[in-house]
């Protein structure tokens, strides 16, 4: 059940009619009840282990909030964490690293595999990657005192199984999320309202951009070697901006989702590719709730900034490398190609920190160039175009087809000014640059003034008129074969 | 709340008379653009009597590429109606035929019958639902009450009714401008170039299982001999052939021998002329593709096998 399925947009309006027909107290039961059938849509099976996770969390949480003895507790916070993160560990790794032993020992051998080792064959279930953090979060929270344990067990397993976020996010706290749980779970018309309007804006993202680049970029990506330079420069531009319109669609719409139910949940994206250096668009802009998750629960407890340079730069790599790793299986299955991704966006981290006294002392000199138009521009077009060197990585199907597309979009770069006129761009081309005209214009007017509140200032018709352009371009342009959204699929 | 109820009401007002507006293009657009689709051609048949309707899947739809059909309706002094559409089976077909014997009658029936089809659901249930026959059938409820009885009795799914009627696929149809004719039509003059892994590509799309589903056979044939035995409750005579292939994809071809042994053993297959014509034609220059005629092909054909069942004589044997 899809967020872009027939079948979710009849579960949907059941659920929010019942939900507001029931007494307040009951709400959050039908929630749960709601969100474990949502979930066991995609594999009954499933429904199990996120009911054993959050049986295992709310014993441990419940166990350290009952002694004051230390070793109790970290052997209850570590049991637990063993359990989620190391099920998480087990389920994305384990087939992979076997398989690259057995290739390693063959290799070794110079053809033989010395040994066989038996393999999982399995996948975890949908959004474990996510449901596993927000666990162990609600764990360490618990630990070190920012959240009492909850009492009331079917509320912390709403909080893991709440089904708008539980497929890929955002991935909430416990301390913002349950102590809504304790109010009236009533949405006020405003909610409703910037509900609908972010439910329709995310399938918008999600089926009306990023479904109609990701045939160009599938096409481009699995053909590397014989893909032209045009195609490999196209595809790369493309999928910077389908990974994000369909992360952030799907964000938008378990955020609007979640409002129809009187619960907020936060802002997973904010303009990112509007960035003006890596460290913002990764610690501000982009999954916010997984920057802050490593930001609060790794980088911190590393010693983050404040254990001195060296150590600084390592723990930036450490949470860069664990982040790219976690990133591994979501979408494009599990390879090297997520460690790398992972590296080299701790090496843009380095070299941010490394020239920032120099942005500093420029922008002492000449804080009005700084501040400039051109200037801002030119960064967030630096910024934008080591991102989506970096999503090379995370997109393509190994380290060497990834290092192909970029070493052929780089030789031919200089032939782009004499091969663009001659490339035969079809419509579906020119349909994508569209869109992503329009993305980018809509982005830029909400980075200087809320869209949404720049359209309650409009008239109502022409608020209106532009809902329904949505909405038509919903139904005109979408490609509704219900094609999953990317985070979700591990 | 009231107030917001009242708007939304309002909301959904306009929006569904915009929507009736979209859906009223679109369908006067399916008229313009149409082609291909069975449920098209059924409404806007230019006679209500035929000698020959044709069914089947893609094999049989070169039968009407370009000018072929005019051809053969020039050759035969016959009225011929071409009602195959791509990966259709027996089911799929059946509805195709109920729905043509609503308002139009023919003499003959013509089924290019094809083994894969007979093997999954992928062939027949689910081809109601796929959005580009969808997306070109024109709104007929007599369609629709038809689809809900085959979505009640035969496992259609219920969304395809729910698409059909609310018209979405054409809304969305993303080829709305373009003519409906398939892909194949524009390679009918061309010469395949044989190659073993095409083949071997086109059997694993044709049969997605490893083994024969022996259930859903049986069932499919028992499709196929509803449709065989309402032919012959409307004084059809029916014509079942299996077109020609090259020798190299009919070798693939899985479990084919086994297959025509449970297609003859049915009861209604006795009322029917049968001529399994599939190695009747091994020149590589007959075939567009892996497996359909090109025009030279088909010109041989005719001449040679279906223009005497067409106007049936009895050296109609290969």
């Amino acid at each position: 059940m899809l967020f872009n399925s027939l079948g979710f947009f009849l579960f949907l309006p059941l659920v929010v009619a019942v939900h507001a027909a029931l007494p307040t107290g009951r709400r959050w039961a039908w929630l749960l009840v709601a969100s474990y059938v949502f979930y066991a849509s995609f594999e009954p099976a499933g429904a199990l282990y996120l009911a054993f996770v959050t049986l295992v969390v709310y014993l441990c949480g419940w166990g350290i909030g009952r002694t004051e003895r230390r070793t109790v507790r970290i052997a209850l916070l570590a049991a637990g964490l063993v359990i989620v993160l190391g099920l998480l560990v087990v389920f994305k790794f384990y087939d992979f690293v076997a398989s690259e032993l057995e290739r390693a020992g063959a290799a070794w051998l110079a053809g033989e595999a010395p040994f066989a080792l038996p393999h999982l064959g399995v996948t975890a279930p949908v959004g474990f990657s996510f449901y596993a953090f927000s666990a162990a979060s609600y764990l360490i929270d618990v630990y070190v005192g920012r959240l009492a344990p909850a009492r009331h067990g079917g509320h912390l397993a709403l909080y893991t199984a709440f089904f708008p976020k539980i497929l890929a996010g955002p991935i909430e706290r416990a301390t913002t999320f349950l102590p809504q749980l304790g109010e009236s779970l009533r949405a006020h018309p405003e909610q409703i309202v910037a509900g609908a309007q972010l439910i329709v804006w995310g399938l918008f993202k999600k089926v009306v951009i990023a479904d109609n680049l990701a045939p160009l970029v599938d096409r481009a990506f699995s053909i590397a070697a014989y893909a032209t330079p045009v195609d490999l420069l196209v595809a790369v531009y493309f999928f910077a901006f389908q990974i994000y319109c369909d992360f952030s669609g799907y964000t938008d719409i378990a955020i609007g989702v979640a409002l129809l139910f009187g619960i907020q949940l936060m802002e997973n994206f904010r303009r990112p590719y509007l960035s003006r250096s890596t460290a913002e668009f990764w610690g501000n802009r982009w999954h916010i709730s997984l920057a802050h998750w490593f930001r609060d629960y790794l980088y911190f407890p590393l010693g983050g900034s404040r254990a001195g340079q060296v150590r600084r730069y390592a723990n930036l790599m450490i949470v860069f490398v664990i982040s790219g790793l976690w990133h591994a299986g979501l979408g494009y299955g599990v390879g090297w190609t997520f460690l790398v991704w992972g590296a080299l966006n701790g090496f843009y981290q380095w070299v941010g920190l490394a020239v920032a006294p120099v942005r500093r002392w420029f922008a002492a000199r000449s804080p009005q160039f700084a501040a400039s138009t051109p200037m801002l521009v030119l960064q967030v077009l630096v910024t934008f175009h080591l991102i989506a060197v970096a999503w090379v990585f995370f997109r393509a199907a190994s380290v060497g087809d990834a290092v192909l597309i970029l070493q052929r979009i780089a030789g031919g770069l200089a032939q782009m000014p004499a091969l663009l006129p001659r490339y035969p761009f079809t419509p579906e081309h020119y349909l994508g640059f569209g869109l992503i005209a329009f993305l980018v214009f809509v982005e830029v007017l909400d980075e200087r003034r809320s869209i949404w509140k720049r359209l309650a200032a409009w008239p109502v018709a022409l608020r209106w008129a532009a809902y329904y352009a949505v909405i038509f371009a919903l139904l005109f342009l979408g490609r509704w074969q219900a094609r999953e959204f990317i985070y979700m699929q591990f | 709340m009231r107030s917001i109820l009242r708007t939304a009401l309002a909301f959904a007002a306009i929006g569904v008379v915009l929507y009736a507006a979209a859906y009223y293009a679109s369908e006067r657009l399916l008229y313009r653009t149409g082609d291909t689709n069975p449920f098209f051609k059924i409404e806007t048949a230019e006679f209500e009597a035929y000698d020959w309707v044709i069914l089947g899947a893609s094999h049989a739809m070169p039968l009407d590429f370009a000018d072929f059909n005019a051809h053969m309706e020039r050759e035969t002094g016959l009225k011929i109606h071409n009602l195959a559409s791509p990966g259709t089976g027996p089911l799929y077909n059946r509805f195709v035929f109920e729905h043509f014997l609503r308002d139009h009658r023919t003499a003959g029936l013509v089924y290019v019958l094809d083994s894969f089809a007979f093997t999954s659901p992928t062939w027949n249930e689910e081809r109601f639902a796929d959005a580009k026959l969808l997306a070109r059938a024109p709104f007929s409820l007599e369609i629709a009450w038809r689809m809900a009885r085959y979505s009640m009795e035969e496992g259609v799914d219920p969304r395809a009714v729910l698409d059909y009627l609310t018209g979405f696929s054409k809304i969305n149809n993303r080829d709305r401008f373009k003519s409906d004719i398939w892909e194949g039509e524009a390679q009918f003059e061309r010469v395949h170039r044989p190659s073993a892994a095409a083949t071997a590509k086109r059997i694993d799309y044709l049969f997605p299982q490893d083994a024969p589903d022996q259930a859903a056979l049986a069932r499919y044939l028992g499709e196929f001999a509803a449709l065989l035995d309402l032919a012959r409750r409307q004084g059809v005579e029916v014509a079942v052939i299996k077109m020609p292939v090259p020798p190299r994809f009919y070798e693939k071809l899985p479990g084919e021998a086994a297959f025509d042994r449970r297609l003859l053993a049915l009861p209604a297959m006795r009322q029917a002329l049968f001529r399994d014509f599939s190695l009747a034609m091994d020149e590589r220059e007959f075939y567009f593709d892996t497996d359909h005629l090109n025009r030279t092909g088909l010109t041989q054909f005719f001449d040679r096998y279906l223009k005497a069942i067409l106007v049936g004589s009895e050296t109609a044997v290969p």
